[in-house]
């Protein structure tokens, strides 16, 4: 049998193509390739060769549509024993090939290739083309006589055209040749026989029959000559009359190969394949053919020789020339009689053959399972051959069935569907197929299995390893441990016989899937800049805690995906995993990122993963230049050879794996995950050029600063540029929790430092005040540190032009960074406040001169007799010490509105022991407001008048500050406001605005006498003295009295103990606004002792102001002011005067 | 005597092959159970043929193959009954009957809340139906 037959083989010029001298492989390929291409010549090309010596017996021969059809063999073949039969097996010409640097001596090109031309004693044309020839050879003369054709060297055109001439001088040699044979007198005496006729000897009876039959045969071969000389219709004649002679004779075998040859001339004569009523003829006579070559069969050479391969042969002829899907089942019941048959071939070769086009056919056909059966007989054929060429053969077509049973190796996968996974994860049918279909795991464990064996025994290490690790990977949980061990045996042998680096397109072992992209630490965050704004950072990547924000800005398309950016030069790291599902230690000589992008260096690592396990592994590397970078997987040397793992296979594994597809999940059965896929995807990465790096630390250690409640500290933070670029920009911001407790970062320092070159440091203070601990912070043993401190955000950028860069880019800016440094704050609940009272303390004023030092502040709070302190107000405040530290609270008011220089005056410190609790008063004067004023009092709204009020207490407590000492080094403020806020909100009016009249008395001064006596049985010149405090004229009756200490009126009544003169009640007077009258009168004390002046006024037709001031209800109500009491001591002797009264 | 039945997924993916016989044949029966999809396939994508029987199941003799004959069931989910057997002369309407019998087996095995589809089928009843199935099915007698 012949591999590659058809209906039109009959019809084919057989030229053995050798090559001759020294040739190389390829070259001699290549040779043969051109000459394959010229496989047909149009009769009507060779008629400037052909010559007619005499008529041509091939009187048909179309001339104008014909053509010769050649069939190279290319390397030669052994003549076949059924050449007789059919003419077309015979070897009818022979081109050798010779490529003329390599063997220049043509003389002995010559000679070699008459030796080679002498194995086919059958050819009749023979010719050497001799490729590149030099100078001196196509000088030699000798060469046509030599049969040498000499190629000079030119273009691929031109050597195409010479070697197309060449061909239809070979045709037309070799149509010539056809006419001589067929001319010649068949009374040669030559007795056609094929191996089928009987050898040993010749019986009479058969020498009769054989010369009975050879009319027919030479009608049969006549016909054959025709058929090569491509004449159709001179080829039917002729096999008509063989047929009818070999009917006659009963010569069936050669009745089958007339009908044979008559079908492919009825073929070559009408050129049309798809015409119904040619195939049904077709059809019909090639079974025909079929039934006679059974026929012909002989019981008596069954042993030596059978007609059943031309029966076969002819079955798949007829099944080739019907090979198509609609004709499916007729081809699929020729191929299944052209199986069965199979079994009573002799040969092996035969069956090999047999089987390899009935794969061939089905594969045709679009069966390809079938196809990959018959592949695999085909194989298994080969492979009880024993010897490694059949072992290779057997490994190459094993390797043809690996597409239909889904095992194959990844090498043979055309590269662009490797890029068929979508972006959302969504598989293509192809993958589900595949995944689907490799449930066939009794299969497809087998085929694997064979195509290692054939490896091994062809001695293919990188075949074998593929094969094992294709097995191993796949199917480890069908395989026992010791299999397994079997098979890791397998590929370490394997690898011990090749090279050193060998890649390997199969993954072997681990599983390697994309655990992770760990973020940039805080410290390295990239900030993309807007160009064109000076706080760059704005709006750009998200800058709180949230990796999304629904507010990003929907203009940028890959929103969808994270992004991620790496910087030139800065390492990076990548988390992976793997798992080694099998039952032996895996050493992973070295496994490292593989990035196709070529602008990344990674660091290869080793690993060792025990039996069934898992491991998650950090693989790091630096980008080198700018641009995307794509990571499809890791590059993995293990078992001796590299192979690359790509993460979506395994993320497809997974998914098959969740839906019950695939027959385990590695990484489950290792104990990693919870079952659920995680599905990683590789985000779209880019590389920016080298960028500033900052980094930062707190002098005097990272630890946490420790400080109490409201303590004040300034810190040092010192931020050092350690990238390559100089820093440019810089903008200190704050975030994150207790912002207010930062008071003020000295950000000027860094702003004046810049640019900050590489390796430049600065140091930036920044003033801490400890925020108040809530009462979760109280609860909790252990302050937490990182959640509540605030941070500090440092927005830092480089040049805005790269000047490496080239200039198409310079539109882009180079992103920014953001250096996040958390201010750790440790707080201890320092002096806690328990309570704020209000308290009002009321002391008399003495009657005497106003001294005129009201102006002057001092630290102590200094009572003026000569005014007294009515309605003067103390904070109370209740302080606690909890810590086991002493504390010293000192109070300091701000007075900015009594007088104009804001002067600041402490008060002295009051010391709190730890575990005591001690009050602290701070006194509320030095408040009043000068002018009583309507702003206040008469606002329309109640909530306006509401939010005055507490825009005014505010404005109170602000000036109030209580400090704290402890130790030698802190310090601190109390946190009184809210405290004071809801002790003040009542009576702030109170604090705040003065009354409308103040009144106050005094001795007319007797510049003689001193200051402030009052004697008693004297008469007194007194003054009262009301001051109109409003912005508006107040009439009123002024009216004076005086009280003993008893509290009766001395003045009226019964028993008065004091004569007065001038006028004391009912007085009517005018005060102009702001302005003050005096009203003089006497008083006679007639009995010493302690007397208190009372002044009260009534008004008369008080504004809304006043009535607002003295809170009337009703307009009609009349509106009744009362100063301070004043005290007046009597004494009897003459030195009496006034004491001056400190409250502290 | 029936050899080998399988349920073949939709997907082409086997969901349960049987084989009914002592010899260690599973791999061959394997081989003919998949290489039958090819056939199948065929069938089901060129349905030309089948223009009176366009709802039919049963796909009949799907091919001859050494010993024995392959017969064809497909659902309306294009779930494919394989049906192996060494009878070489069978009636069709025995096959049929088979099938049927089959497929209720395989529907009562689906329906179990427990089965995902897809998955191979693993319920110890449904094998046991089918083997009694098989057990009460013999063509050579109906021949």
């Amino acid at each position: 049998m012949e591999p590659d037959v058809s209906i039109e083989t009959s019809s084919m010029i057989r030229i053995a193509v050798l090559p001759v001298g020294e040739i190389h492989l390829h070259l001699f390929r290549k040779y043969a390739g051109m000459l394959g291409r010229h496989h047909k010549i149009e009769l009507s090309t060779i008629t400037d060769f052909y010559k007619a010596d005499q008529k041509s017996p091939f009187s048909q021969q179309p001339w104008e549509s014909g053509s010769l059809r050649f069939k190279f063999i290319v390397g030669g073949s052994p003549p076949s024993p059924w050449e007789d039969f059919q003419s077309n097996r015979k070897i009818h010409g022979v081109i050798g090939i010779c490529h003329c640097p390599s063997s220049p001596d043509l003389g002995s090109v010559a000679e070699q290739f008459a030796m080679a031309c002498k194995g086919y004693s059958s050819s009749v044309v023979q010719r050497c083309f001799v490729f590149s020839p030099g100078d001196t050879q196509l000088a030699d003369r000798n060469n046509n006589k030599n049969k040498l054709v000499l190629f000079p060297p030119a273009d691929q055109r031109t050597q195409e055209i010479h070697l197309q001439t060449m061909m239809q001088e070979i045709a037309a040699s070799l149509l010539m040749e056809f006419e001589k044979w067929v001319l010649r007198p068949e009374s040669g005496g030559i007795i056609l026989k094929t191996p089928l006729d009987s050898q040993a000897s010749l019986s009479s009876e058969e020498v009769i029959k054989a010369k009975k039959r050879r009319l027919g045969r030479a009608q049969k071969t006549t016909g054959d000559y025709c058929l090569l000389a491509g004449s159709p219709v001179d080829a039917n004649a002729h096999y008509s009359t063989a047929l009818e002679l070999a009917r006659l004779t009963g010569d069936y075998f050669w009745y089958a190969g007339a009908m044979e040859g008559g079908v492919c001339a009825l073929l070559m004569d009408k050129a049309v394949h798809r015409d119904p009523a040619i195939e049904e003829e077709v059809k019909y006579r090639y079974n025909s053919v079929i039934v006679h070559y059974r026929k012909s069969f002989i019981q008596d050479n069954a042993q030596r020789v059978s007609p059943l391969s031309f029966e076969l042969e002819a079955t798949l002829k007829l099944a080739r020339f019907l090979c198509r899907r609609e004709l499916a089942k007729e081809v699929v019941d020729l191929l299944t009689a052209a199986a069965d048959g199979a079994k009573s071939l002799i040969d092996a070769s035969d069956r090999l053959i047999l089987y390899i086009e009935i794969a061939r056919l089905y594969g045709t056909l679009g069966y390809h399972r079938k196809a990959a059966f018959f592949s695999r007989q085909v194989a298994q054929l080969y492979l009880q051959q024993e010897n490694s060429l059949a072992a290779i053969s057997a490994m190459q077509v094993l390797a043809l069935t690996t597409k239909a049973y889904r095992v194959q190796s990844r090498a043979s996968i055309p590269k662009d569907t490797g890029s068929c996974i979508g972006d959302n994860g969504k598989m293509n049918h192809e993958l589900v197929v595949s995944l689907f279909e490799s449930q066939w795991s009794t299969l497809q464990m087998v085929v694997l299995k064979e195509i290692l064996l054939s490896a091994v025994r062809a001695g293919d290490p990188l075949a074998a390893w593929s094969a094992a690790a294709r097995l191993l990977r796949s199917y480890y949980p069908l395989i026992t441990p010791s299999g397994q061990n079997g098979l890791a045996t397998a590929l370490n042998n394997s690898a011990e016989r090749l090279p050193s680096g060998t890649h390997c397109p199969d993954p072997a072992l681990p599983f390697v899937r994309l655990h992770s992209f760990p973020l940039h630490p805080s410290q390295m965050d990239i900030i993309k800049r807007t160009p064109g704004r000076p706080d760059w950072w704005a709006g750009s990547a998200p800058s709180g805690p949230f990796i999304y924000t629904p507010f990003t800005k929907g203009d940028q398309t890959t929103t969808t995906k994270q992004d991620l950016v790496w910087v030139v030069g800065e390492p990076v790291q990548v988390l992976v995993e793997l798992a080694n599902p099998c039952g032996f230690d895996l050493l992973v000589n070295s496994i490292y990122l593989s990035v196709h992008s070529g602008n990344f260096d990674s660091f290869p690592i080793t690993v060792t993963l025990p039996p069934n396990s898992s491991k998650v592994i950090t693989l790091s590397g630096i980008p080198t230049k700018t641009g995307p970078v794509s990571i499809p997987g890791c590059i993995v040397h293990c078992f001796g050879v590299v192979t690359e793992h790509f993460f979506k296979d395994v993320d497809n594994l997974l998914l098959g794996a969740q839906q019950g597809l695939v027959i385990s999940d590695p990484f489950r059965c290792c104990g990693s995950g919870n079952g659920k896929v995680k599905n990683t995807n590789v985000p779209s990465i880019t590389v920016v050029p080298s960028l500033p790096l900052l980094v930062s630390r707190t002098v005097g250690g990272d630890g946490a600063v420790i400080l109490y409640e409201g303590e004040i500290r300034e810190v040092w933070i010192s931020i050092a540029n350690a990238g390559t670029v100089a820093v440019e920009q810089a903008h200190v911001s704050l975030s994150g929790k207790n912002q207010e407790s930062v008071i003020s970062i000295g950000s000027e320092a860094l702003e004046s430092a810049l640019p900050l070159k590489p390796g430049a440091e600065v140091t930036i203070p920044v003033t801490l005040k400890a925020w108040q601990l809530g009462l979760a912070d109280l609860d909790g043993s252990r302050p937490m540190k990182d959640s509540s401190s605030p941070m500090l955000l440092i927005h830092y950028a480089g040049p805005t032009e790269n000047h490496r860069e080239p200039p198409a880019t310079t539109g882009l800016l180079p992103p920014g960074r953001r250096l996040v440094t958390p201010l750790n704050i440790c707080v201890l609940q320092g002096l806690s406040f328990v309570k704020a009272r209000l308290l009002s303390m009321e002391i008399p004023a003495h009657v005497g001169q106003i001294s005129d030092n009201s102006t002057h502040t001092d630290r102590l709070v200094k009572m003026d007799p000569y005014r007294g302190s009515w309605g003067l107000r103390f904070l109370e405040l209740e302080l606690s010490n909890p810590t086991d530290v002493v504390f010293e609270v000192g109070v300091s008011v701000n007075l900015e509105n009594v007088d104009q220089n804001s002067s600041e005056f402490d008060y002295p410190k009051t010391r709190i022991d730890r575990d005591y609790t001690a009050r602290v008063l701070i006194p509320l004067e030095h408040f009043k407001l000068p002018i009583l004023d309507g702003s206040f009092l008469v606002t329309n709204s109640k909530s306006n008048k509401k939010a005055e009020v507490n825009a005014s207490i505010k404005d109170l407590i602000s000036k109030i500050k209580v400090r704290w000492v402890s130790g030698r080094n802190s310090s601190g403020e109390l946190h009184i406001k809210d405290a004071t806020q809801a002790a003040l909100q009542t009576s702030v009016m109170d604090v705040l605005l003065p009354d409308p009249l103040t009144f106050s008395f005094r001795l007319v001064d007797q510049v003689d006498q001193g200051q402030g006596r009052v004697l008693a049985h004297e008469m007194t010149p007194m003054e009262v003295m009301v001051r109109n405090n409003t912005k508006d004229l107040i009439s009123m009756s002024l009216s004076i009295t005086c009280r003993d200490v008893a509290g009766e009126n001395c003045i009226e009544g019964t028993n008065s103990a004091v004569l007065w003169s001038g006028a004391l009640s009912g007085m009517k007077v005018d005060v102009p606004p702001l302005e003050e009258i005096k009203h003089a009168f006497s008083l006679y004390f007639l009995v010493p002792g302690e007397y208190t002046l009372l002044a009260a006024a009534v008004i008369d037709d008080p504004n809304e102001i006043l009535r607002a001031r003295a809170r009337s209800s009703s307009p009609d109500e009349p509106i009744f002011c009362r100063g301070p009491p004043y005290h007046v001591r009597k004494k009897l002797d003459k030195t009496e005067h006034v004491v001056m009264r400190n409250y502290s | 005597m029936i050899v080998c039945i399988a349920v073949v997924g939709h997907q082409n993916n086997p969901l349960y092959i049987q084989s009914f016989t002592e010899a260690d044949d599973a791999l061959k029966l394997h081989h003919i159970v998949h290489c039958s999809l090819d056939v199948v396939d065929e069938r089901v994508n060129n349905p030309k043929k089948s223009g009176p029987m366009i709802n039919e199941t049963f796909l009949g003799l799907l091919y001859p193959t050494e010993n024995y004959k392959v017969y064809g069931y497909l659902t309306n989910t294009k779930v494919k009954f394989i049906l192996v057997t060494t009878d070489l002369d069978v009636r069709d309407a025995d096959v049929r009957n088979f099938f049927r019998r089959f497929h209720s087996a395989y529907l009562d095995a689906v329906s179990n809340p427990f089965h995902v589809p897809g998955k191979k089928i693993t319920s110890k009843t449904f094998a046991e139906r089918v083997s009694t199935i098989v057990k009460s099915v013999s063509f050579n007698t109906a021949g």
